[in-house]
Parts: C-alpha cells; sequence; structure tokens
C-alpha cells in the first residue's frame, strides 16, 4: 500500500514537472543583415529547438546554422563560409537563459504578457550576454513567444569587406518565434 | 606634333573603352549573382534517395562521416510521417525514430507550402530536400536533422 502511494506520488510530481516544461522542434529565427544598398543578406530558420520552463523561467534555443535559408545561393555559401559564420566548425547558434522577472507572467491565465528575457547567446564559438524583453501570449495550454533584438557581428568576429562596404549590416536584426504546445 | 596628339587621343579613347568595357562586364557578372535565385528542388535530381529510420540511424551512428556525405547535398527521404509542426505560418514534417527520439524535420521551400499543409501524420512519403546536416541537440539530448527548401517528392 505504501509502494503503491510513493509510485503515485512520484507519476504525480514527474507529469507536473514535465508539464512545465514545453518545447519544439519548429521555432523560427530570422535574421536580417539587409541594407540600404543591398536587401539580399536575410534568412529564416524555420527548425530551430526550444524549450520554456514556466516553473523556472529558463528559456533555451539551438539552431542549426546551415538552415538558415538564403534565397540567393551566394549569400547562402559567404553565410556558411570561414569568414563568416565557419557553420562546418560552429554548426549550432545556442542561447541559454532565463526570463529574470516571473511575476510579470501567469502562465495559468490567458493573456499578452511582456518579460524580460536575458542570457548567453553563443555564435561561432563566442558567447555574449543578450537582454531583451520578450511578449509571450498564452491562451490555454499554448504559449506563443516572440522577441527581436540585434547582435554586433563585430562582437562574434565576423568582419569583412562586405560589412565594411555597407552591404551587410553590422548589427543586423534577429527575430524569434516560438509556439509551446 | 598634331601626329602625337592624335596618338595620345587614340590611346586615350581605347582606355576609356576598355575600362567602360570592364566596368560592364564586373556590373553584369554582379548582377548574374545577385539575382541567383535556388531552383524549384521538387525538379532537381537528388544526390541520394534513403530510408527515413536507416537515415536517422546513420547520423547516430557516426555524426561527422554522415554530415560529410550529406549536408549541402539534395535528399529524398522515404518513410511515414510521424508528427507536423506549425512553424510560423506554415508547417514541418518530421521522421521520429521513436527508439531515441532522434528525427529528421523539413522546412518547405516557398512554393510548396500549400502541399506541404495537406500532409498529415501517419502518410506513407517521399519529401526531397536540401539537407543541412545534423546536430546533436542537448535540449532534447538527441539528434536533430534539419532540411531547408523541402518539397513531396512525386
Amino acid at each position: 500500500m505504501k509502494k503503491t502511494f510513493l509510485f503515485l506520488s512520484f507519476l504525480v510530481i514527474g507529469t507536473a514537472a514535465m508539464a512545465q516544461k514545453k518545447t519544439t522542434t519548429s521555432a523560427t529565427v530570422a535574421f536580417d543583415a539587409s541594407t540600404a544598398i543591398d536587401a539580399l543578406p536575410k534568412a529564416e530558420n524555420k527548425t530551430v529547438i526550444a524549450a520554456v520552463d514556466t516553473k523556472t523561467g529558463s528559456v533555451q534555443f539551438e539552431a542549426t546554422v546551415k538552415n538558415f535559408a538564403f534565397s540567393n545561393p551566394k549569400i547562402q555559401e559567404h553565410f556558411n563560409g570561414d569568414k563568416w559564420l565557419h557553420s562546418d566548425a560552429h554548426p549550432k547558434f545556442t542561447f541559454k537563459g532565463k526570463i529574470t522577472d516571473l511575476a510579470k507572467a501567469n502562465f495559468t491565465k490567458d493573456g499578452t504578457y511582456t518579460v524580460p528575457v536575458s542570457g548567453d547567446l553563443t555564435i561561432k564559438g563566442v558567447t555574449k550576454e543578450v537582454t531583451t524583453p520578450a511578449t509571450i501570449v498564452v491562451k490555454g495550454e499554448v504559449l506563443n513567444a516572440t522577441a527581436d533584438f540585434s547582435i554586433k557581428l563585430a562582437d562574434y568576429g565576423i568582419t569583412g569587406v562586405p560589412i565594411d562596404a555597407g552591404k551587410v549590416a553590422k548589427e543586423p536584426k534577429i527575430t524569434v518565434s516560438a509556439e509551446f504546445k | 606634333m598634331a601626329a602625337d596628339t592624335n596618338k595620345k587621343n587614340n590611346w586615350r579613347k581605347r582606355l576609356l573603352i576598355a575600362g567602360l568595357a570592364l566596368v560592364i562586364l564586373l556590373g553584369a557578372v554582379y548582377a548574374y549573382f545577385a539575382t541567383q535565385q535556388y531552383g524549384d528542388t521538387s525538379k532537381i535530381k537528388a544526390d541520394y534517395t534513403v530510408n527515413a529510420l536507416d537515415f536517422i540511424r546513420e547520423f547516430q551512428l557516426d555524426n561527422k562521416t554522415a554530415n560529410e556525405k550529406y549536408a549541402d547535398k539534395i535528399v529524398a527521404v522515404n518513410g511515414r510521417v510521424s508528427e507536423i509542426e506549425a512553424a510560423d505560418t506554415t508547417i514541418n514534417v518530421k521522421f521520429i525514430d521513436t527508439l531515441t527520439g532522434s528525427y529528421a524535420i523539413f522546412a518547405f521551400q516557398q512554393q510548396h507550402l500549400a502541399e506541404a499543409k495537406t500532409i498529415q501524420p501517419g502518410d506513407s512519403i517521399s519529401i526531397k530536400g536540401s539537407c543541412s546536416g545534423g546536430i546533436f541537440s542537448d535540449i532534447l539530448e538527441a539528434t536533430a536533422i534539419s532540411f531547408k527548401r523541402s518539397a513531396i517528392n512525386n
């Protein structure tokens, strides 16, 4: 009897803990480094892995660098090349952070919440802290999260003539969106 | 004296024409690369045709070798659809190895988004796409193999 009770207790606690962590493998990250003189350097990756823990506020993303889809083959080649993202050596971008003020969202009540998110963004093996507001829309069990921020390419060791010549933005805009069920 | 001046002018004219021709040539080369677009994946011959589970297991067995073989290649993957997942305004299609949680996921090319929305879990299907390689996900503790510019392989 005691063993059955313990087993059921673990099962209930385990199920509750799992329900707090939501994941998706189809988050979208858009990268826009277009400028007034070149509209081509922008791409989307629609197969980004993301997780959010509504109990602890933990937020994580992993994106396969090669799955950013550009419309132009030459830009795609440059993006993945040694001088830029060097995706053969650094095949993924990662973000590990958290919602720093969990009290600003109520994950059990439908509504739109703006929360501060802060964490470590790793690109090309270089890790920098990123802080951004994120919008979370709660509807039943489904969370829709969006955020946009800019990064400085030079911070991640990404430099070159196209950037100096103004064909690629020095601070591209990153837009993240994810639906967690 | 007048003949010398004419010679100089001729040379200047030739240099100017050569310079202009070079500028036009470089402009044409730039325009060619700048306006180039990826072709329709459904019309491109696949470099490899594979079974979904065997393909996923190839990455699990030796990620480095599998990446060298398949990354940046057009691969046609045959299998039974495990899952459909919403991705922004469209959907992604997944083949999952249920034993390990490792999977292959396909994001569709713009002109094939409508046909992607007709795919249902359980469908036996062939999907062709540009393989972006596999990564080990620390979040999922599984291998994730991504595809971009995918299309149903008829």
